[in-house]
């Protein structure tokens, strides 16, 4: 997937990248990871954002860690595609402004700011990287979605106010998250404080505004996308593998598969499908259409599954059927799972979401013996141990045990 | 154990490259360092950590064109200015750096001082700076002289030399490490690759014998016969990383958490579990061998004593040797016998010695090391890499984890016969996220609060955890200071039980739930009945978490792998531990991360 980087003389080289936060809104599948380091694909979505930030020219990365740091400090490490990675840390997650504070020892002079959390098309760093001349530019893209993401009024090229939680649908174009700074940025983040636990990039944005710094915006249509929502990883998956985003060579069209995966001849893979080192695939399983299969992972014979995201290191015993199903890593899951895909009606942090298209969750390490079948939406909690036979309906918190 | 550096056609940048060198060796020495620089002769040098010569070279600005340094660990002498390298002769107009010994220099030494040399240093360094000044007012010219008194040398080292009125930073390689590093318009000399990769990754590694003459328009290799030889040069993949901590307080926390990438990639692409098989392509149809000798040291000795048991149980005699002893009391060999060497660096003088003598005597050697293209990698007949990535902590932790399961694809590729490996490939598979889970969910930082202050630690175990036991307590030891002893549980009650009080924590390893377990369960009241308290290390499967006071609980699986995650605990409890006490934890005193001296 790697493009060759392209660069700009003045196109700032150096990238922060926010990654501290836990992502409360995808529990359980947080419980021992970041947000960012949750599967997109068989690769961590962090992963897919410093590809994009290679591939736009940049040699200089700053992380901000907070939330389960060591699991990004662990799966970089100091370089990343020889790209230096150097680490900073948020010990409170106290907001984007606070976040980005934390770095302000990494890069000299402008720099680009981008999420950890959010999959972008390089070309957009590009793009933001290339109109910046003020204090601040950022990427803004039109479309329904402003409630979620924050709402940008412009002036021509400049932005006049930014909108945090706008109230309708009424804005067209919103903040992507995608941003270029001066290191004005930092002297205005000193001169705001925490409120109410937090101090959000936004406050800061509008204070430069406030003061009269130009601030800019860049308009873009390149793909973009995150992850708000457990059922947001099948997309996200379904996204890349149909854009070819995946770290393993083509056998055919869109069928991916890495040289050191085992998949015997009699099983069947049906593209867009992706499947990761040490991974195997038993006789009869038919794996696809938008099936990632993480490194080390293994499907057990006559299972049939797509549209799944199944993570490192998991188990699926045979004759498993898998419509729809997230899976984290390190799960043994026992003969002939039943998971049948939505629609769902899932709770979420007390917020009820209708239609959902979701098979079920299924956090880390959980242990799922033969026979069980997950009700659609179904949400299973790290190192939960669930019997034989059960039907799991709702939720289950994390390292319960349920028998029929 | 030292290491050196050199340099040349890098101008003003010179110092800044010689030092950042020797930071990126420092894992190989830190007692003493020093700097060398040409035309102006300047050498500078200081005991103690790095940073202490950094201060020097800030106070005096030295500047060069080329130059020499050396960052040493003490075999000759006691780390003092006096003894830091470089060393030069009399007059300053010789400056050598050296890593290794020089055997025959009691003898050199008392020769010049017959001719009214005075000697500065008690190290034995500094004969060579002396024998080149002198064979220069004898005449000869810089380069002869350096190889005339190249020549005279005896025993293993690599050395490095800059000469007053001629541009040229001499080199040669005796039985140490010694590598070339291509650049553009200049040449760097190192001991290991890491000094100057942030420079070159084209690389020329040296053989024994080889002579390095560097100037600003390039570089020459020549053999003992002073005649040029042609040299490969290798693009080295190996990338910077080896040189940051990733935001982790300590070099050794970080290669904890680092491995379930380091077992990911050892084991990757080895195995197929399909059909149950284990392939290790770079010794792939190797005949099945009549015996096994492994030749180690430190850590990696604690690894062959788990490789030896489990090839006993698959049927092949297999026995353990400290490499130090082997080469001096050789066990007797016959024509079927591998003796197999395991070192990380793959430069381990007593290793290497060890495998020379059973070359030598005509058995087959194969290496087991993390380090490609290293010494013993090159002078086996075989080699297999444990893929560990670099390690920089001087204590080994991912590399001794890499070795097991190294072990486990070297007994599955050398022991011939049908079997069904699939359930070992499963739990060998499954590693990388069992560690996983113990790093997230480890109570061992806990329990140092509660013992960080006891009179000993022990470790006890039976079978594969004995070599589990000796390896918690040899890393307790290394980096807390604190008494550490490791035992086979059966052999307390011959005699280390009378060590055992209230004040004396008992790790006990114990997994499965076999004949071993159930006997060290009985240990365990042993040592309790004595007032110890005890930690056991198990996977439940036994009634060891019941009976003891604390656990340390790692996850269940096949009995090949579980000495592996009982491992990672005790690696925690002695970071946690040293790093209650406030210990230097990536440099214990007295130590060095590879030794290269016998």
């Amino acid at each position: 997937m790697p493009h060759t980087p392209s660069s700009s003389a003045s196109r700032p080289h150096s990238a922060i990248v926010l990654a501290a936060g836990e992502g409360i809104r995808l529990r359980p599948l947080t419980a021992n990871r970041p947000k960012p380091m949750l599967p997109a694909g068989t690769r961590p979505i962090l992963e897919h954002v410093l590809n994009a930030l290679i591939d736009a020219g940049v040699d200089d990365i700053h992380l901000v860690v907070g939330y389960q740091a060591n699991r990004v400090r662990s799966h970089f490490g100091p370089t990343y595609r020889d790209v230096p990675i150097t680490y900073h840390t948020q010990d409170n997650q106290l907001g984007s402004g606070h976040a980005l504070l934390q770095a302000r020892d990494g890069p000299d002079g402008s720099f680009l700011l981008v999420n950890g959390d959010q999959i972008i098309d390089h070309r957009i760093v590009e793009a933001v990287g290339d109109a910046h001349e003020t204090a601040g530019t950022l990427a803004v893209v039109e479309g329904p979605e402003a409630v979620d993401y924050g709402a940008v009024h412009l002036d021509g090229d400049e932005v006049t106010e930014l909108i945090e939680q706008p109230a309708s649908g009424d804005f067209r174009l919103f903040n992507a998250g995608v941003y270029a700074f001066t290191q004005q940025i930092f002297e205005t983040l000193d001169t705001l404080s925490v409120e109410r636990g937090e101090l959000p990039l936004t406050a800061a944005i509008q204070q430069l505004i406030g003061d009269r710094y130009d601030i800019r915006a860049v308009r873009t249509d390149h793909f973009w996308m995150d992850a708000t929502h457990p059922w947001d990883l099948l997309s996200l998956s379904r996204e890349l593998l149909t854009r070819g985003w995946v770290d393993a060579p083509a056998v055919d069209s869109d069928i991916y598969v890495d040289d050191a995966a085992h998949v015997h001849p009699e099983a069947t893979l049906v593209g867009p499908v992706v499947v990761d080192s040490d991974a195997v695939i038993e006789p009869g399983a038919v794996v696809g259409p938008y099936a990632a299969i993480g490194a080390s992972s293994t499907i057990g014979s006559g299972s049939v599954l797509r549209d799944v995201v199944i993570d490192t290191d998991t188990t699926i015993g045979p004759n498993t059927t898998a419509i729809e199903l997230v899976a984290g890593q390190g799960c043994v899951i026992g003969a002939g799972l039943t998971a049948g895909g939505g629609p769902a009606d899932v709770v979420l942090d007390d917020q009820v979401y209708s239609d959902v298209d979701l098979g079920g969750v299924i956090a880390d390490r959980v242990d799922v013996g033969g026979g069980a079948t997950l009700e659609p939406g179904a949400l299973i909690g790290p190192e939960a141990t669930v019997g034989t036979g059960v039907v799991v309906r709702g939720r289950i918190d994390a390292g319960s045990e349920v028998v029929r | 154990m030292c290491g050196i550096v050199g340099c040349i056609g890098r101008g003003d940048h010179t110092v800044d490259v010689l030092m950042d060198g020797l930071r990126s060796l420092e894992y190989r020495g830190y007692d003493s360092a020093g700097i060398a620089v040409g035309p102006s002769m300047e050498v500078l040098r200081k005991s103690g950590e790095l940073d202490a010569l950094t201060e020097v070279v800030e106070a005096n600005g030295p500047t060069g064109t080329y130059g020499i340094g050396h960052t040493r660990w003490s075999t000759h002498g006691p780390p003092n200015d006096r003894n830091a390298h470089p060393h030069t002769d009399e007059t300053g107009r010789v400056a050598v750096v050296h890593n290794g010994i020089i055997e025959n220099y009691g003898e050199l030494k008392a020769d010049l001082q017959a001719t009214g040399v005075t000697f500065t240093s008690d190290t034995d360094t500094e004969v060579v700076p002396h024998l080149i000044a002198q064979a220069i007012d004898a005449g000869a010219d810089p380069e002869t002289a350096f190889h005339d008194t190249v020549d005279r040398l005896e025993g293993s080292y690599a050395i490095a030399a800059i000469i007053e009125g001629s541009e040229t930073v001499y080199a040669a390689r005796q039985g140490s490490p010694l590598v070339v590093g291509v650049g553009d318009g200049c040449t760097y000399l190192a001991s290991d690759v890491p000094a100057f990769v942030e420079h070159t990754r084209d690389v020329v590694f040296l053989n024994d014998g080889h002579r390095v003459i560097a100037t600003a328009d390039g570089y020459t290799v020549l053999d003992g016969d002073r005649e040029p030889v042609d040299v490969e040069i290798e693009t080295v993949s190996y990338t910077a990383e080896a040189t940051g901590k990733s935001g982790y307080d300590h070099y050794m926390l970080k290669e904890i958490h680092e491995q379930p990438t380091a077992l990911r990639q050892c084991f990757s692409g080895r195995s197929d579990a399909l059909e149950g098989t284990v392939t290790l392509e770079e010794i792939d149809g190797i005949p099945q061998p009549n015996a096994v000798q492994f030749v180690a040291c430190g850590t990696s000795y604690h690894a062959a004593l788990y490789g030896a048991a489990i090839l006993r149980e698959m049927g092949i005699p297999a026995e353990t040797y400290l490499a130090s002893e082997y080469a001096l009391s050789p066990p007797p060999v016959s024509l079927g016998t591998l003796v197999v060497g395991i070192t990380q660096s793959g430069e381990t003088a007593d290793t290497l010695a060890a495998l020379r003598d059973a070359k030598g005597r005509g058995v087959s050697t194969l290496a087991l090391t993390n380090t490609v293209n290293s010494t013993a990698a090159r002078e086996c007949d075989h080699a297999v890499y444990i893929r560990a990535g670099p390690e920089i902590g001087v204590a080994a932790t991912k590399t001794f984890s890499s070795q097991l399961v190294g072990c486990n694809l070297l007994a599955e590729e050398l022991v011939d016969g049908p079997r069904d490996l699939r359930p070992l490939i499963e739990s060998l598979r499954n590693l990388p996220d069992d560690v996983q889970s113990i790093l997230d969910t480890s109570a061992a930082e806990e329990l140092v609060e509660e013992y960080a202050d006891s009179e000993a630690y022990f470790f006890i175990g039976r079978g594969t955890n004995v070599a589990v036991a000796l390896e918690g307590a040899l890393k307790c030891k290394e980096i807390s200071y604190e008494h550490a002893e490791g035992f086979p549980a059966g052999e307390l009650k011959h005699g280390p039980l009378a060590l055992v009080t209230p004040d004396t924590p008992v790790f006990a390893v114990v997994t499965g739930d076999d004949e071993r377990a159930r006997k060290t369960l009985g240990n365990i009241k042993e040592v309790q009945a004595r007032g110890a308290p005890v930690i056991a290390v198990t996977d439940g499967q036994s009634d060891a978490a019941e009976i003891a006071d604390e656990t340390l609980m790692i996850p269940e699986t096949d009995e090949r792998a579980a000495p592996v995650l009982a491992n990672i605990q005790l690696q925690l409890f002695s970071y946690y531990l040293a790093n209650a006490l406030g210990r230097p934890i990536d440099k214990p005193r007295n130590l060095a991360k590879s030794v290269t001296v016998e």
